[in-house]
């Protein structure tokens, strides 16, 4: 709720001083309302993006899984176990950020080598039904990695929102209503003490009047 | 280091009046599409401190619109300014490069009035889709 704000001394530079804060509590709650509008943006933008992203992945798994399968037929899943183990290797990701509308962002991209197998498989043991499951669980990994970073955005772009949208609402509904009902309240206070300037001024020209009267 | 003082003197515009903090999210001095796609980890340094790092995807898919002269010339990010009067955005160019990229972008003829170019909210999704890392957005009220 808007209540006055606590001033030490009902003075015309007071006033000024709080005009000149409504002006800029005014001005940040432009750019603070248009944040909030390119962040939502952004924020839509990225669950589009992610529900896409998902649906693609659950095809690419579905793919990935029946050439597998497949692979695990013609080879038997004990070679195919030992070939998969010999060509273990670590997963590389660059992460990495970028900025959006103030919002510090994860970017990861896959770093791995396109082809770092090559130079370890047995050709005897190898096939193209290994190759071409090698290739699509290599796919669900890149979607995987970039509906990570979906994710992650969304969480950050929720939370920034929620934040800028308290800023929106502090200076809606409580800083912007307090500067005006303390404006007004020093004008009306301006505003009596005048009048009872212009009264006392009035009483003061009577009795030099009346002086005057009883002078002569 | 900056490369076109006119632009970082349109950026440093951005940063006056008390409007630094919310802005803060602009980088220092922007760079060259030539400089960024020889460096192997391309980013520009903002003005809060942190790091803006580039896609090199979206680097290579840029300059396949464009020109080898005008890769030159291009200044990465392209700042986008929120305007929140018109409800639109507004790049600022003295060349026809970002022209040209957007509108192949966006699919549709942009035009330049006054070195402004004015691009619709609905476009503005289209072009955030493609151009995630290289465009940037600034406030102005």
């Amino acid at each position: 709720m808007a209540t006055k704000i606590q001033i030490a001394r009902p003075t015309k530079m007071e006033l000024a001083r709080l005009k000149k804060r409504l002006k800029l509590a005014l001005r940040i709650q432009k750019i603070v309302k248009d944040r909030l509008s390119i962040l939502v943006m952004e924020f839509i933008q990225t669950i589009k993006e992610s529900a896409r992203l998902r649906r693609r992945l659950h095809e690419e798994m579905a793919l990935a899984h029946t050439s597998f399968s497949l692979t695990a037929g013609y080879h038997g899943y004990e070679p195919l176990k030992k070939e998969l183990l010999s060509v273990e290797t670590a997963l590389k990701i660059r992460a990495e950020s970028r900025n959006v509308a103030g919002v510090k962002i994860p970017m990861f991209e896959d770093a791995q080598d396109k082809a770092p197998y090559d130079e370890q498989r047995n050709p005897l043991d190898y096939s193209s039904h290994m190759e071409h499951t090698q290739t699509l669980a290599r796919h669900c990994l890149e979607t995987l990695v970039e509906l990570a970073e979906l994710q992650k955005s969304l969480d950050l772009l929720g939370i920034e929102i929620n934040k800028v949208k308290r800023i929106n609402n502090a200076l809606e509904y409580v800083v912007i209503p307090s500067l005006d009902i303390t404006i007004k309240y020093l004008n009306m206070k301006f505003e009596e003490r005048d009048r009872e300037e212009a009264a006392r001024l009035k009483r003061v020209k009577l009795l030099i009047e009346q002086r005057e009267a009883y002078a002569y | 280091m900056p490369i076109d003082p006119a632009k970082d003197e349109t950026i440093n515009g951005y940063l006056t009046n008390g409007l630094k903090a919310v802005n803060a999210q602009l980088p220092r001095s922007r760079k060259t599409l030539s400089q960024l796609l020889t460096e192997a980890n391309p980013h520009v340094l903002l003005n809060d401190g942190t790091e803006h790092h580039f896609r090199k995807k979206e680097l290579h898919s840029i300059a396949q619109l464009i020109t080898e002269d005008e890769q030159s010339r291009l200044l990465l990010p392209i700042i986008l300014e929120v305007q929140s009067e018109a409800g639109d955005i507004v790049i600022h160019t003295k060349t026809t490069i970002e022209t040209k990229m957007l509108s192949i972008i966006v699919g549709m003829p942009l035009e330049v009035h006054h070195h402004i170019l004015r691009i619709f909210r609905p476009q503005v999704t289209v072009l955030r889709s493609a151009l995630k890392t290289t465009t940037q957005y600034v406030f102005r009220p």
